[in-house]
C-alpha cells in the first residue's frame, strides 16, 4: 500500500499553500504600485481583499459539494451544477438583468439565489416520497430541470438580444464584482454548511458501498443522505448566486484529491475543501493579470489548468 | 431469538411473501431453500429491517426490528448480501473495519479493540493477507471471505448470508461452509443462509427453511425437509437418497 502523509500533515501543508497564494494574489494585480502603497490602498482592501476571500470560498465550496454528490449519489461524473441549481441562479440572474435590476447593489444576486432556491425546493419536493429521497429520482430530475430551465434562459436572450451578452457574462462566472456584501454572505453560509459535511465524512464512505450496505452497518441512510444533501446543496445555490456558473472546481479538484490522497473521505473531504479554496484562488488570480488591462473569464482558466493536471495524475496512477 | 410473526410483503400488486411465521431458535444454522422468485433475498431483507413488510413483523429478542435505532440494530444482525459492489477503491481491511462502524462514533477513530477485531475477523476467514488488496485484485472467494469477515467484525449474534457460495468453486463452497459451522459451533451464533445446492444445505444446515409458491412449506431438520416428496412438490425434480446420505438429483421424466 502506498505511504501516504499523516492527515495533520497534509492539511497544515495546504493551509501554509493557501495562506501563501492569498498573500501573492493580494500583492499582484493590474494597478501597477509598490507594496507599501499598497497596504494604505482601497484597491488592496475595497477591491483586491474580497475578492481573493470570495474566490477561495467559493472554491472550497464547490470542490466539496462535488466531492458529497460523488459519493452520495455514487457516481464520479457529477459536479455540484448536476442537479440544476446552477441553472435555477441563472434564470434568476437573467431575469434580474432583462428587469434592469444590475443597479441596484446586491440585486442580480439576490434574484440568482431567490430561483436557486426556489429550484431546489421544487427538486426536493418532486424527488421525495414518503420521507425517503430517492437519488436517482433526484438526479435525473436535476438533469431535466436544467435542461428546461436553460431552454426558458434561450427564450429569454432571443427575445432581448440588447442584454443577451451580460446574462452571457454573468453565467460564465466571474469574481470582478466581488464585494464585502458577496463575502459576508457568501463565508458564514459555507462554513455553517461545511460542518455537517465533516461530521459525516465517515459517512460518506458507508454510503459508497450501497444504501441497504451501508444500513445494514448501522448507517441512517434516509437521514444522513437528506441532511449532506440539503447542506450541500444550499451551498452550491448560495454560490452560483453570488459568482455565477464556474465549471470543473467541482468536478475535478475531488477527483485530484482522490487521486493523490486516496477515496477515504476521512482525509478526502478536509483536503478538498482547501485544495478547492487554492485552486479557485489560484485560477481567478491568473484570470484577472495574466491580459491586463482585460480580465479572461475565471471558469476557462479552471479548465484550462485543472484538465492537463487532471489527465496528467490519472495517467501517472496508472502506470 | 428472531421470530417471523405473520409476515408478509408484497411489492405494488406482486405478492413476494404470504404469512410466514416461524421462530428461528438462537445458535441454529439454518438454510433457507427455495425455487428462484420463492421470496428467500426478501426473507433476508425483512429480518434486517432493509424493507419493511407489508403486514405482521419481525420480532428480535421480543422487540421489532422496525424499532430498534439502526446502529443498535447492526449490533444485533449483520448481512453478506449477494453481489458485493466491487467498484469501490477501499482496501479489504478498510471494508471490514466498516462492520464496526455500529460500534464507533461519526469522528472516532478506528481504536486498537477495532483493530484487533478486524485482524481477528480477518485471520478467521483466512483472508489477513488479503487486507491492502482492493476488491477487483481479490477472486470471487476471495472477496467472499472478505465480506464474512466484515460481517463478523460487527460482533452479531445473528449472521444472514444471501447465497455465499453461489458464484465459488466446489473447493471454495466447502471452505466457506466448513467456516459457517466452525463459527457456529464455537461462537453460537445464530447462522441463515440461502442456499440453492441442496446437499451443501443437507451436509451443513440442521435446519432447513423450505419456500414453495411465496409461502413456507417447512421449518424443520434438514433431513425431515428434503424428502423426495417434498423436493419434487417444491423443486419438481427428482431427488433420491444415496447411500452416504447425499441427494441424487434428476429432471422429472416428462409428463409429470
Amino acid at each position: 500500500m502506498k505511504k501516504r502523509l499523516p492527515i495533520t500533515i497534509s492539511i497544515i501543508l495546504l493551509l501554509i499553500l493557501l495562506a501563501a497564494t492569498v498573500i501573492a494574489s493580494l500583492s499582484v494585480g493590474v494597478a501597477d504600485i509598490s507594496l507599501e502603497q499598497l497596504l494604505h490602498s482601497p484597491i488592496l482592501w475595497k477591491l483586491r481583499m474580497p475578492r481573493v476571500l470570495l474566490a477561495a470560498t467559493a472554491g472550497a465550496a464547490l470542490a466539496t459539494s462535488g466531492a458529497v454528490y460523488q459519493s452520495v449519489f455514487r457516481n464520479p461524473l457529477t459536479d455540484p451544477y448536476v442537479l440544476g441549481i446552477s441553472s435555477g441562479a441563472s434564470l434568476g440572474a437573467a431575469l434580474a438583468i432583462l428587469l434592469g435590476l444590475e443597479a441596484y447593489l446586491v440585486g442580480v444576486g439576490a434574484a440568482a439565489l431567490t430561483t436557486a432556491l426556489l429550484t431546489m425546493l421544487l427538486l426536493f419536493k418532486t424527488s421525495t416520497r414518503t420521507n425517503r429521497i430517492d437519488t436517482n429520482t433526484l438526479l435525473l430530475t436535476g438533469v431535466c430541470m436544467t435542461f428546461l430551465i436553460t431552454a426558458v434562459i434561450s427564450l429569454l436572450m432571443a427575445l432581448r438580444h440588447d442584454k443577451m451578452e451580460s446574462i452571457i457574462f454573468w453565467t460564465m462566472g466571474s469574481f470582478s464584482s466581488a464585494s464585502w456584501l458577496d463575502l459576508a454572505i457568501l463565508l458564514p453560509v459555507t462554513m455553517l454548511c461545511l460542518v455537517p459535511v465533516l461530521y459525516h465524512r465517515k459517512d460518506l464512505n458507508l454510503l459508497l458501498t450501497g444504501a441497504e450496505t451501508a444500513q445494514s452497518l448501522g448507517l441512517d441512510v434516509e437521514k444522513v443522505r437528506r441532511r449532506l444533501l440539503i447542506t450541500t446543496t444550499l451551498m452550491v445555490a448560495f454560490t452560483v448566486s453570488a459568482c455565477g456558473v464556474i465549471g470543473f472546481v467541482g468536478l475535478v479538484v475531488p477527483h485530484v484529491v482522490r487521486l493523490v490522497a486516496g477515496t477515504d473521505n476521512r482525509r478526502l473531504i478536509p483536503l478538498t475543501i482547501l485544495t478547492g479554496a487554492i485552486f479557485l484562488l489560484l485560477c481567478d488570480t491568473l484570470a484577472r493579470i495574466l491580459i491586463p488591462p482585460n480580465e479572461l473569464p475565471v471558469g476557462s482558466i479552471t479548465s484550462l489548468i485543472g484538465a492537463p493536471m487532471f489527465i496528467y495524475l490519472l495517467h501517472k496512477n496508472h502506470r | 431469538m428472531l421470530t417471523l410473526d405473520h409476515i408478509s410483503h408484497r411489492f405494488g400488486k406482486k405478492e413476494i411473501l404470504n404469512d410466514v411465521d416461524l421462530t428461528i431458535a438462537d445458535g441454529s444454522f439454518t438454510a433457507i431453500l427455495g425455487p428462484n422468485g420463492s421470496g428467500k433475498t426478501t426473507m433476508l431483507r425483512l429480518i434486517a429491517n432493509l424493507i419493511t413488510p407489508s403486514a405482521g413483523c419481525v420480532l428480535i429478542d421480543g422487540k421489532a426490528a422496525s424499532e430498534y435505532p439502526v446502529r443498535q440494530l447492526a449490533q444485533k444482525i449483520a448481512i453478506v448480501r449477494q453481489n458485493a459492489y466491487t467498484d469501490i477503491d477501499f482496501t479489504a481491511k478498510q471494508l471490514v473495519m466498516m462492520g464496526r462502524n455500529p460500534y464507533q462514533r461519526p469522528l472516532q477513530d478506528d481504536t486498537p479493540l477495532d483493530l484487533q477485531i478486524v485482524e481477528q475477523a480477518m485471520r478467521q476467514t483466512k483472508s489477513w493477507h488479503l487486507r491492502d488488496s482492493l476488491p477487483t485484485q481479490l477472486s470471487g472467494g476471495e472477496l467472499q471471505r472478505v465480506m464474512i469477515a466484515r460481517a463478523l467484525a460487527q460482533q452479531t449474534p445473528i449472521l444472514l448470508l444471501d447465497e455465499p457460495t453461489s458464484s465459488l468453486d466446489v473447493c471454495h463452497q466447502f471452505e466457506i461452509m466448513e467456516l459457517l459451522r466452525t463459527i457456529n459451533r464455537e461462537q453460537g451464533k445464530t447462522i441463515l443462509i440461502v442456499l440453492h445446492d441442496l446437499n451443501l444445505a443437507l451436509r451443513y444446515c440442521p435446519e432447513t427453511i423450505l419456500l414453495y409458491n411465496q409461502q413456507l412449506y417447512f421449518h424443520g431438520p434438514t433431513s425431515e425437509a428434503l424428502t423426495s416428496k417434498n423436493i419434487a412438490t417444491v423443486f419438481s425434480i427428482t431427488a433420491i437418497a444415496t447411500p452416504d446420505s447425499q441427494l441424487s438429483l434428476q429432471p422429472m421424466p416428462a409428463g409429470q
